[in-house]
């Protein structure tokens, strides 16, 4: 794979004009985003990073325009991931303007982005986005002052709706070409400026290149503000000794006038002018509406808070159970109705009657069937309710909630997001613990995660446990599942060392979530998972097919059943599902009911001719627990190093086989 | 009480010094006043005179409770000139800061609270730095905790403790700065996170967080 910035220049290649899309978090940047660019959506990835830029073309009138969407952040510094990443890709993919996505209800934080990549030098776009919940809480802003005062272009925008984002793209147009002529960077107090400019100065008389080309004024303000890249740049060059006693002068000037140092300093100069300019372009024009305000202080007000959340989780995963049902039901069905004759027919037709047919029709029959009914179903419909619950916002009061039990694991609120995301699949999950500062709390959330039932074996209980055993049984497994997670991430809390950072998240109130969006988003990932999943779940049935037809699946039972048999009190065929749902969790099911209609024929109840219902549990309570999957393996190694992601894989199969036997005696004495 | 303006500048300095790292010492404050240490040594002495400040053999210097006072007022004046500047003659943000220096020592008690009523009373300067009361109370700073105010309470941040940089730079980042008015909306049960109001942003604060910054409460 090319690097980040190989990726970025051949992107580039060919298109008009290129922009970039920056914003704090949740300020409606990817609704922009989406709205601009549709579904032709590439990532990037810079070695060793997680946090992945978005690269789409559109096109406006006649015009092939690329854009570049950045992380969220609430700063272009270099210290968080998210924010090296996001300044990164910004020097890499030198844009022809910046569109800074801004939230009007928040404008005065909101502005802090925009002021500091005018200090880096780069023409700068604002969509001052969320003029319409602006206008409900009585607020007007009046965005041609705040043009001339900025000195940049500001478009007032709905994205949600896609209201101004012609505007906003011809507007950034306009910019780019005439980007010659930069209007000035933002000015702060006379002292500080002049420590800038004798730090400027001297960068230009030394006459060295300046990184990224960036101009002078920028490098200076970076020097000031102690960043460590742009520090690191200077220490390199043979004139390093010369610039960094400047810009040492510099900063004690400051540090001397003010009382503080200077990159605080900065700091609070920046925040100041941004406050400074929002109060002289927003008024209020009368009391904000407190209706939606309200609401959202009950979900993070102790006394209701915990009710709601409890409410929701239950709401939750009834709808995945019964929502899923219904639809794998439906699809199953109609497969068994429709498609299912045709493909016998054909695949008779072609082969004639043999195991070369059977094993053929294990793959594209009844692996389809199962991916219909098991999978897929459910996959659909939790993507689905996580995107309610991440654009709503209520996941934010969710961490809030839950932080002081999540510090007990060593974490802190925010790695609920993570966990919740585990819900869905392990794998985005795992990758969505860069949320969290440090390598301590990555590993103790990334094992917590692979401890977290995914879709896929969410799929398996309600399939199964939930179908053949009934509800309790299968809020039994989560309960089980969760106070063996809780265990583990305390006992890990105890025996890793370091310790616990803290929870610093903002807090977004709720927000009407927009249906398309979230049906976008459903869609990328349902997309995905079926991209990855579908072809795994055919080849794994077809394989299992031949090992099934030719009589050798004995073979491959037998050493397991010591285990299988013995220790869990399962068939020896389970057992082997069991490994080849490594490829995939759901895999498990399938081939389970694959191998039961096999041998039984078509009908609801074959899974229960076929186990008990104590096997039944235990069989979903070792699917649970075990390996979540290869692709999870992968994702874990990708990110922790392989030494730590087959310590967590070794773990995640004693807990299982342990819970598993220990839930067979039990289950055997009742 | 007439001072010319390099010693009001003096007494400011030794009064930053002493919140700094008390007590101040003389080569400290030559080099923040940026002069040398004989014409500082002088200055000092000057200030001594009038018993604003009291020195020691060892070169260290503290003010004296008057001395406090007046150079608390002058940290009001400047402050509020800032505002005024800023505020009501619209000066560049640029200019602000240094045109309140130069007309700091100029300006009486009587103009500084005129200016006061006229602003309607300002907690703080452009920058976010608490502007001290009139009876010279920028109070004992000791502060509170963060964590320890009810919701509804609020407060001005005085200082972040023993906070990682990476930490503080991330605060700063977000505004939470000391100076900066924040108010506690809700404090969540079991050791839980509390949540901030600052501006129209609002944050949720882990409790040890929280712990690490002391507010003013107002």
């Amino acid at each position: 794979m090319l690097g980040c910035h190989g990726q970025i220049a051949r992107w580039k290649d060919g298109l008009a004009a290129t922009f970039a899309l920056a914003g704090n978090p949740n300020v409606g940047k990817s609704s922009v985003f989406n709205w601009l660019t549709g579904m032709g959506v590439v990532t990037a990835n810079y070695p060793g990073k997680t946090v992945e830029v978005n690269l789409a073309t559109t096109r406006f009138k006649d015009l092939e325009i690329g854009i570049m969407d950045l992380p969220g952040t609430y700063a272009m510094g270099s210290a968080s991931e998210d924010q090296w990443v996001a300044r990164r890709a910004l020097l890499d993919g030198a844009p022809g303007a910046v569109l800074v996505v801004v939230d009007a209800t928040r404008l005065e934080r909101n502005l802090y982005l925009p002021l500091e990549l005018l200090d880096l030098g780069f023409p700068v776009v604002i969509a001052l986005n969320l003029v319409d919940e602006a206008w409900r809480e009585g607020l007007r802003i009046d965005h041609i002052r705040l043009s001339r005062l900025l000195g940049v272009p500001v478009v007032p925008t709905v994205a949600v709706r896609g209201q101004g984002l012609d505007r906003l793209v011809e507007v950034a147009l306009k910019e780019a070409q005439s980007s010659g002529l930069r209007l000035s960077a933002p000015r702060y107090g006379r002292d500080v400026e002049e420590s800038i400019a004798r730090v400027g100065e001297r960068l230009v008389k030394e006459g060295i290149g300046l990184p990224w080309d960036l101009p002078a004024r920028a490098v200076a303000v970076l020097l000031l503000e102690g960043d460590e890249e742009a520090l690191d740049w200077a220490r390199s060059l043979p004139e390093g000794g010369p610039i960094l006693g400047a810009v040492e002068e510099a900063a004690g000037a400051i540090e001397a006038g003010h009382h503080e140092p200077a990159p605080m300093r900065i700091a609070r100069e920046r925040h100041g002018l941004a406050g400074e300019i929002a109060a002289k372009v927003k008024s209020q024009i009368r009391a904000p509406s407190r209706g939606q305000d309200r609401f959202w202080r009950l979900t993070t007000a102790p006394a209701t808070g915990f009710p709601i959340l409890a409410a929701v989780m239950v709401g939750l995963f009834a709808t995945l159970f019964y929502v899923g049902d219904l639809l794998s039901t439906l699809l199953s069905g109609a497969w068994e109705a429709f498609v299912s004759p045709m493909i016998r027919a054909a695949v008779h037709a072609a082969l004639g009657e043999g195991v070369a047919s059977r094993s053929l029709l294990w793959g594209v029959d009844a692996g389809v069937l199962a991916a219909l009914s098991v999978g897929i179903p459910y996959v659909l419909v939790f993507y689905l309710m996580l995107s309610v619950l991440e654009d709503t916002g209520y996941l934010n009061s969710v961490a809030f909630l839950t932080d002081p039990f999540m510090h007990r694991l060593g974490l802190h609120g925010r790695a609920v997001i993570p966990l919740v995301a585990g819900a869905g699949c392990n794998v985005p999950a795992i990758m969505g613990t860069r949320v969290l500062a440090t390598m301590r709390e990555r590993i103790l959330a990334s094992t917590l995660v692979c401890l977290v039932p995914c879709s896929a074996r969410s799929a398996v209980i309600a399939g199964a446990v939930s179908k053949y055993v009934g509800w309790q049984a299968a809020v039994g497994i989560y309960l089980i599942t969760a106070a063996l997670g809780f265990g583990a991430g305390a006992a890990m809390n105890r025996l890793l060392p370091g310790r616990a950072t803290g929870l610093v998240m903002e807090m977004f109130p709720f927000r009407a979530p927009c249906l398309r969006i979230m049906l976008a988003r459903t869609w990328h990932r349902f997309r995905d998972f079926v991209w990855v999943a579908t072809p795994v779940v055919l080849l794994g049935s077809f394989v299992l097919g031949v090992i099934y037809e030719t009589g050798l699946i004995w073979a491959f039972a037998t050493p397991l059943s010591p285990i299988v048999e013995g220790w869990l009190g399962l068939p020896a065929v389970a057992g082997l599902t069991l490994i080849f749902a490594v490829l995939r969790k759901e895999l498990a099911l399938q081939l389970l009911l694959t191998l039961a209609i096999a041998q039984y024929g078509t009908g609801t109840a074959d899974l229960a001719r076929f186990m008990d219902h104590g096997q039944i549990f235990t069989y979903a309570l070792v699917n649970t627990l075990y390996i979540p999957c290869i692709a999870t393996v992968a994702v874990l190694a990708k990110e922790l190093g392989w030494r730590r992601a087959l310590l967590i894989s070794a773990f995640t199969i004693l807990l299982a086989l342990g819970a598993g036997g220990i839930a067979h005696r039990i289950v055997s004495l009742g | 009480m007439s001072l010319s303006s390099g010693l009001l500048e003096c007494l400011e300095a030794i009064w930053r010094l002493e919140r700094e790292r008390s007590p101040a010492d003389l080569d400290a404050l030559a080099k923040r006043l940026g002069s040398d240490r004989a014409s500082t040594t002088e200055r000092v002495l000057a200030l001594q005179g009038r018993g604003l400040v009291q020195t020691d053999l060892s070169g260290r210097i503290r003010l004296t409770a008057d001395g406090r006072r007046t150079a608390l007022g002058l940290i009001r004046t400047h402050r509020l000139l800032e505002r005024f500047l800023a505020d009501l003659l619209k000066l560049p943000w640029e200019r602000v800061h240094e045109e309140a220096c130069r007309l700091t020592p100029v300006v009486s008690e009587e103009v500084a609270e005129g200016l006061a009523g006229l602003l309607g009373g300002p907690a703080t300067c452009p920058h976010g730095n608490p502007i001290p009361a009139a009876d010279g109370g920028l109070p004992e700073e000791t502060g509170t905790p963060l964590h320890r105010l009810k919701p509804g309470q609020g407060g001005i941040i005085l200082r972040i403790e023993r906070e990682e940089p990476e930490m503080l730079k991330h605060l700063a980042t977000l505004g939470l700065l000391p100076g900066t008015k924040v108010e506690v909306s809700e404090v969540a049960p079991f050791g839980g996170p509390i949540l901030i109001h600052v501006g129209s942003s609002r944050y949720a604060l882990g409790r040890k967080v929280a712990s690490r910054v002391f507010v003013r409460e107002v």
